[in-house]
């Protein structure tokens, strides 16, 4: 193996890519008119695998998606498997708890955590009020994949015993 | 260690299986092969479309994305390992990556970037290109990308570089028509005088992608039908020379079936209308 010094090269790589992914700061030389196209591209691509891997939480930010994406996206690169479940995951993560996420975006949540885990058991549950109150629980063993019940709160099991009301 | 061999197989008409596309693909006729996303097939192995698509006679051919060849890194064991499982798994004839990096400084791009066009670069590359080839147990083929950007200081031009890295390496060439197109637009000078340079003699086979414009930029967005001016190149290859095989990729926004049809059948027209050309002359 021939001895090429890689580190000016890897320098400049690692200099345009930080620009692109955040917007700004293009190395000398480039065009900015280009640039911008090309960072706008790669957030764009990754906004889309993110939005199909993650419909319940995309549909649940509505019109904010995007911009909060590109946010997120400028900020942080994808990661290393390109998996957009993992992206997705990363990019719930930056929300923070002021977002309040729907129900079924919260569900989603829960099971991809499951998915991606790696080793060991997961277990993690939710309460989620629709269609009925009820606490969601989603289980990975080592050995298997992810598995989910519906278990009704005691709220939800009263209100389903209660008798119909006469008209 | 597989480098250097000639492309005498022919490959014919395909399309990039995507799960999305499986039924499509699966009523098709007339298919030759298939590529499949290599970091898309996981532990279980190939999908049952896949190995479908074997048993009725289409061959499987690997497509990388994340090797980052044009990276200052050498590709890593594992994901070069994983290529070669998959070619194994799919008993392709050979592979195909890109000429580009996705990461660096430890950050993931998600998407292919372009290289400088420099002797620095080549000889990196060339490097790369040489340690995947040593771990892949099948020729491996090079795709050039669609650069939005451009590096300043290019020392050569698109398929100079190409024609290089290629006989460096002894690796095929993996042609996308609509990246020709794409860079030619967006960088302003002309497809056909940029394809004809292009080393021919060395084409595995063909890609054909769908794109859209936006603000004047062509964007290769494998998102929208194959634009008119692609399909001239289509033709304007095969004018010029038998490649091996041409194939349609579509990433998003699947079409429905018939719709698929009539761009594999454009692509096919195309490429028959070039070829007559050639007969002829």
């Amino acid at each position: 193996m021939s001895g090429i010094d890689r580190s000016g090269y890897a320098a400049r790589q690692a200099l345009l890519l930080d620009a692109l992914l955040r917007g700004d700061g293009y190395p000398a030389g480039f065009a900015a008119a280009q640039a911008d196209a090309a960072g706008r591209s790669l957030r764009r691509k990754r906004a889309r695998a993110v939005a199909r891997a993650w419909p319940a939480l995309t549909l649940d930010l509505g019109d904010v998606f995007d911009t909060r994406f590109d946010a997120f996206a400028r900020a942080t690169g994808a990661p290393a498997s390109g998996d957009p479940l993992r992206d997705g995951l990363a990019f719930v993560r930056r929300l923070g708890h002021d977002t309040r996420l729907g129900d079924d975006a919260r569900a989603e949540v829960l099971l991809a955590r499951a998915a991606l885990r790696r080793r060991g058991l997961f277990v993690a549950a939710a309460c989620l009020r629709r269609p009925y109150r009820r606490l969601l629980v989603v289980v990975r063993l080592p050995w298997g994949g992810p598995v989910h019940v519906s278990v009704p709160t005691a709220h939800a099991a009263r209100r389903r015993r209660r008798p119909a009301r006469r008209a | 260690m597989m480098r250097g061999l000639a492309t005498t197989r022919r490959f014919g008409h395909g399309a990039g299986w995507r799960p999305q596309l499986d039924a499509a693909i699966a009523r098709t006729d007339g298919l030759g092969f298939i590529e499949v996303v290599a970091e898309s097939i996981g532990a279980p192995g190939l999908p049952g479309g896949v190995v479908a698509a074997r048993m009725r006679g289409l061959q499987v051919v690997p497509h990388g994305v994340s090797l980052s060849l044009g990276g200052a890194e050498r590709p890593d064991p594992d994901r070069l390992a994983h290529l070669a499982a998959v070619a194994e798994l799919g008993g392709a004839p050979l592979v195909s990556e890109h000429i580009a990096f996705v990461r660096a400084g430890g950050r993931e791009s998600g998407h292919l970037l372009p290289v400088p066009r420099t002797r620095e670069a080549l000889e990196i590359l060339g490097e790369n290109v040489a340690i995947a080839q040593d771990a892949l147990p099948v020729p491996l083929a090079l795709e050039h990308v669609a650069a939005l950007v451009e590096w300043p200081g290019a020392e050569m031009d698109e398929a100079t570089f190409v024609c290089e890295l290629l006989d460096r390496t002894g690796a095929l060439l993996l042609l996308d028509l609509s990246n020709v197109y794409a860079n030619a637009h967006n960088h302003g000078y002309d497809a056909l005088e940029s394809l004809a340079r292009f080393p021919l003699d060395r084409i595995a086979y063909v890609h054909v992608g769908g794109g859209t414009f936006r603000d004047g930029v062509y964007h290769d967005t494998h998102a929208h039908p194959v634009v008119p001016g692609v399909l001239r190149l289509v033709e304007a290859l095969f004018a010029m020379t038998d490649a091996p095989g041409v194939l349609l990729e579509r990433d998003d926004d699947f079409p429905p079936e018939a719709e698929l049809a009539a761009e594999l059948r454009a692509i096919a027209d195309a490429a028959r209308r070039g070829g007559e050309q050639r007969v002829r002359d």
